[in-house]
Parts: structure tokens; sequence; C-alpha cells
């Protein structure tokens, strides 16, 4: 039975991970930060209580940023696989904190290289790291490939880029079992309610039962290759398992803009909506009239990343790997789950409680 | 008068813009660490007038007061931990001070003083295994030490301040550059040292290796593969090409070397040749000092550096060895009085 650590164990990947990797039998241990606010939600169904025997999921207290809670991690797991998903992982929230994103994303992957080599776990532990199509940021060439050069806008994406040399540079000098799955936006139910995909949705639903008036986006024309998260976990362990470590692009070939995923959206609620001005004057009504999406240059980034399309022939031909879900059944599921939150907090306001309302 | 902060100002580099700055007529401000400082004492190469702040790279809050307290026009960051070979056991450290320290000072200007100019030291160690030869600034980087990916993530950062931010941040990918004050792990300096202890008759050295062993031992410099081939160039040129790059009107990254490449053999035979003896008599080429994972052959294209800042060097390679020993002859002999 194999054993496998998750950084990033709280986040949407490390949820559907996790639960990948229980189903195929390995016992499994994720990192989650000190918080104070609850923040185990995307994995609290697969918690198991510290009173059970034989628990194959374990949780511990541990930060990116601080080395000496990975070492001792490392050291009682004794890994089989690491997975590096934990990250500061918002790009626009990278040019606040850009220190902070170094330390916990570029930093954070060097010291967990670093621990398993001087724990001597160089030959047992491979490890995923959890590279990202922003790497490509202003493209070098359409569609992107494992060969494309990367060329970063954010603070993220050049964290993200010192991550995946690092990663690259333990493989080849010290010949662990290190490589990099560069994944293109992937998204789920459970993505973090501040991604642009899932604040649609979720904004859309809300809109749809009145809870909320107006949805307020940054860059309505930025093109985006996505996928579905559960899809994309299956790769990050395919990776680790090859006879030799390799770099990989993860990525549908399919492109669709932020203004495609409205429509495709307000569509599976019923709404039409009308589109009317250009730039920043640009927004969106419903039948009745209504603005319901109008454009808020507070969300444009420092340096736009207008365009990513990722080529993923290398996976389907290595590791015989195509995604599953299409663009339309993703909208549709992420749909579904938050318009069953709009109505759960719809129903909880009738009923005179306090529904939950989180703002960003 | 204008006021330039200078980050690294105890290293070769630093030392040589300080004066350089000096004669310009600048006011010179250089931070520095404290252990460096008392380390060396007050370092007899930091030209008179300097003025000297405590900081660290590596504490933010130290690069924030220092551009409070210097008010500088111009900021030369020339601070790092700047030994590729050893960045495999200092990577860390080498990420948080040649990175994160980067973007400390980037920080601290767009917020304390935006208008201040800033030079960033880029290297040419960013190209590793090249994907092409010569390198220009449109050469994708491919690092292959933590050193090198620590600079490409600090040069690209460098890039994001100057496209999102408007900040004058301009970096020089510079390759290789010498001059009497490389300290002695550097090859070109030890090649220098072993051929001044040759023509003083010194079998062996004073002065160690990273091992701990003698540079010279029993008359024989071990050096690693003599095939290696550099564009080494002279420090003293390049600091000019820093300080030019900071009067253009839009900041830019330029690549600064000199566009010739020598082997090791080569620089061997122009040091023992200036004191007028046969290096193959006196160098030994050791495997076990051959690097695991070599960077690639780095050659420099230096054209955008002629074109917009009318740069070119001045000192010629066998000049600059031919001065590198007789400084250390030099020095050898001030030792023995």
């Amino acid at each position: 039975m194999k054993t496998a650590l998750i950084t990033g164990v709280t986040g949407q990947d490390g949820a559907y991970l996790a639960e990948f990797l229980l189903g195929k039998g390995y016992i499994v241990h994720g990192i989650k930060r000190r918080s104070s606010m609850f923040n185990t939600d995307r994995i609290d169904h697969l918690y198991q209580d510290p009173h059970v025997s034989k628990r194959n999921f374990v949780l511990h207290y541990g930060d990116m940023t601080d080395s000496s809670s990975l070492i001792r991690i490392i050291q009682e797991v004794q890994p089989d696989e690491i997975y590096n998903l934990a990250a500061q992982s918002h790009v626009a929230v990278s040019f606040e904190e850009p220190e902070y994103t170094a330390n916990s994303d570029a930093l954070g992957a060097l010291r967990v290289l670093e621990a398993i080599r001087i724990l001597g776990l160089e030959k047992k532990t491979r490890f995923y790291q959890a590279s990202t199509s922003e790497l490509y940021g202003l493209v070098q060439e359409v569609p992107q490939k494992e060969t494309t050069p990367f060329y970063p806008r954010s603070p993220y994406a050049v964290a993200k880029l010192y991550a995946y040399w690092i990663t690259v540079n333990y493989r080849e000098s010290y010949g662990m079992y290190a490589c990099n799955g560069i994944l293109f936006n992937h998204e789920s139910p459970i993505r973090g309610e501040t991604f642009v995909t899932r604040k649609i949705t979720r904004a859309l639903a809300r809109i749809k039962l009145g809870l909320q008036d107006c949805l307020y986006l940054g860059n309505l024309d930025s093109l985006r290759d996505w996928g579905h998260a559960k899809d994309y976990v299956e790769m990050q362990w395919l990776m680790l398992q090859q006879e030799s470590a390799e770099d990989f692009v993860i990525a549908t070939g399919v492109q669709f803009s932020v203004r495609d995923f409205v429509n495709a959206a307000a569509a599976e609620l019923g709404i039409a909506v009308r589109w009317e001005g250009t730039g920043v004057n640009e927004k969106g009504y419903d039948a009745d009239g209504n603005c319901i999406v109008a454009v808020d240059e507070r969300y444009f980034r420092p340096a736009e990343v207008e365009t990513l399309l990722g080529d993923a022939s290398k996976a389907r031909q290595k590791l015989g790997w195509t995604p599953k879900i299409t663009f339309k059944e993703l909208v549709s599921e992420m749909v579904r789950e938050d318009l069953r939150k709009a109505e759960r907090d719809e129903l909880v306001k009738r009923h005179g409680y306090t529904a939950p309302n989180h703002h960003e | 008068m204008r006021t330039a902060l200078i980050t690294g100002i105890t290293g070769q580099d630093g030392s040589l813009l300080a004066e350089f700055l000096l004669g310009k007529g600048y006011r010179v401000v250089g931070l520095v660490r404290r252990e460096s400082w008392f380390r060396q004492g007050s370092s007899p190469e930091l030209p008179e007038g300097v003025e000297i702040l405590f900081g660290d790279m590596a504490e933010g809050v130290d690069i924030a007061s220092a551009i409070h307290d210097a008010r500088p026009d111009e900021v030369y960051n020339l601070a790092s931990q700047s030994r590729p070979g050893e960045s495999w056991s200092r990577a860390p450290e080498t990420l948080l001070v040649n990175g994160l320290g980067a973007v400390r000072l980037f920080e601290a200007v767009r917020h304390h003083s935006p208008e201040c100019r800033i030079y960033h030291a880029s290297s040419s160690e960013m190209y590793g295994q090249a994907c092409e030869s010569p390198q220009d600034e449109s050469t994708p980087f491919n690092p292959v030490n933590p050193y090198a990916a620590a600079k490409v993530y600090a040069h690209q950062m460098a890039r994001i301040y100057r496209d999102s931010y408007g900040l004058f941040i301009a970096s020089g990918i510079l390759f290789n550059h010498e001059s009497e004050r490389r300290p002695l792990h550097f090859l070109t300096q030890k090649v220098a040292y072993g051929a001044a202890c040759a023509s003083l008759g010194i079998a062996t050295s004073p002065a160690t290796n990273e091992m701990g062993r003698p540079i010279v031992e029993d008359g024989v410099l071990s050096l690693g593969n003599l095939e290696v081939a550099r564009d080494w160039g002279y420090a003293g040129d390049f600091v000019r090409a820093m300080w030019l790059m900071l009067q253009q009107d839009i900041p830019d990254e330029f690549v600064i070397g000199t566009g010739t490449l020598h082997t090791l053999a080569g620089l061997c035979e122009i040091a023992y040749g200036a004191v007028g003896l046969d290096w193959k008599q006196n160098v030994v080429s050791d495997p076990s000092l051959v690097r695991p994972l070599e960077s690639g052959q780095t050659l420099a294209n230096p054209s955008k550096a002629k074109q917009l800042l009318g740069w070119e060097p001045t000192v010629s390679f066998e000049d600059m060895i031919r001065r590198m020993v007789a400084a250390q002859v030099e020095n050898l002999r001030s030792l023995d009085r």
C-alpha cells in the first residue's frame, strides 16, 4: 500500500486528489494551515476521527513557509509520493503580496525538495510540482506546449516559474523523480469563490434567486482553456507512475472567453444575456432589462494574460490521457451546485435566519 | 548632487561602481550587512566618501529603511549570493537574497520613491544550457542551478514591475566580468594567483581553495575542465554600462559581454606568459574539480548595448589578465615584506 502526502490538501485539487488516491487504496496524508476560520470544507467528507484505528486519511498542521514543519511531517510520513499543490494561487492577490507569494510558492517548493534530499528520500519519494499555464503569460506561440518559452506576467507566475526550474534542477542534479504538471485552468463546483469561473456561477445563481443584483467582472475578452479539476488530478497521479520523470502540459485544447463562460452559465439558468456597449462600458442585461453583468476596472490586472490555449499531445501520446468532462458539462455542474447553495441561503433567509454573506 | 544607493557595495562590482560614481560627482551610499563589514574591517577597496547604511537583503524592513533614509535618485542592486556552485548547498538563502531581496527593493521604491531609477544585476548564468549561441536579450532562459533560477526569478520580477507599475528598472544581463578585485574562488583570479606564485617561486601557496587545500600545491595549480570557454570581460567596463543604462529615456534589458570566447587553457597561457612561464609546466586538470552539471557555453551578443548605449569594452582580455597577475604578484610580495 502506497503513502501519499498532499500539500494544499484543503484546496480544490487537493480535495479531488485525496479522494482519487483513497479510491486507489493509498494512505493519504495532507498538510493544512492553521487558520482562525475552519478551512477544511472541501475535505470534511473524507475526515476520519483520530480515535478510529487504522486511519487512511490523516491531516497535519504545517505551512509552506515553515521549513521545520515540512521536514517533520515528511520524516514522519515517509511518503512514496508528494504532491505539492499548496500555493498562494491567486494571480491578482500576488500583486498585493509578492513576497508572501514567493515565500510559499517558490521557496515552499524548494523547501519540500530540500526536505526530501536531506531526509535521504531521493530514491524513494516521487515529487509532483503543480506548475501552471500562467507561466506562458504573454504567449510566445499558440497553442502552448512543453517546449514553448515562458513569459510570466505576474508575481504568481514568476514564483511558479522558479518552482518549475528548481524541480527540473533537482531532477537533473540529484536524479530525483520530480516532475512538473503544467496545468491549464481547471475548475469545479469547489473552485475558490474568487476565481472567475466560480465567481460567475455563484453570482448568477444568486441573481437568479434574487439574492444579488449584479455581477462585476474584469476583462471579458480574456481567453482561457478550461478543464475539470477531477480530470486533471488523475493526470497528476499518472505523471508519478511512469518509468522516468517528465514534464507534461495538461489542457483541453479548447478555448472560451470570460463572456462565453457567462453566456453558458446563464443559459443553464434559463437566462439569455443581452450584451451592450464595449470596453469598460460593456453591460449584460436580462430579459427584463436589468443589468446583471458589468465591468469593474478594479478587476483588471496590472498586466493582463489575454489568451491561454494548451496542446496536451504529449500527455495524450505518452500517458494515454484525454479529458472526459466537456466545457458544457463543467459549466452545468458548477451552476447546479451553486444554485443549490443559493437555494439553501434563500431558504434560510426566508425563515428568518442569517445566511452567509461572503465578499471578496 | 545626485544620490546613488548601492547594494552589495563591498563586492567587486560595488566597489568599482562606487569609485566610478564618485568620479561623476554622485553622493554614494552603500547598503552593507554588518557581518560582511566587520569581517572586512573598513574595506580598503571602498573609496573615501562612501556613506554606509547597515542592512540585509534578507530583511524587507532594512531595504525600505535604506530607500527612505538615503533618498536615492538611482539604486544599483548588486547584492547577491554570487556563487552558482555553492547555491546547491545554500539554495533557500540564495532565493531569499537574490530573488526576494530584489522584490523587496522594487516594492520599497514603488512605495517610497517611484521616481527613483533602479539598475538590477541579472546574469548570463540565466541562460544555463543555452539553446542558441551567442545569447542576446531574447534568448530563452534555461537555468541549471539554484543561483540561476533565483536570478531568473528576480529578472522576471524586474520586468513585471517595469511593465505593470512603470518603474524605471534596467536589467543588465552581465556575462563574466573580472578584475584585480575578484575574490580568489573565481577561476580567473585563481589562475592569476597561480601564475603569480609560480613567478615568485612559491611552491605551496598561503591561500587555500574551497576544499581547504593550498591553491598551488607542490608547484601545481589544479583546475577542472581546461576546455571550458567563457566570455570574460573587465568589470571596470561593466560598471560603466550599469550607469549608462540608467541615463536612457526608457528602462530596458541589456546583454553586457565582450562577444569573444576564451578557453581556460587560453587564460592560463596568457597569465603564465605574463610572467614568462609555460603554463603547461604549472597547471593540471583534475577530474574531481569538474562540475556535475556545467552551465553551457555562454557567449554574449552585446549589439543592443553597443547600438543603444554606445557601450564597448575598452580593456582587452589579455590586458585584464596581465593586470590581475601583476596585482597578485604585488600582493604576494607585500605579504612577504
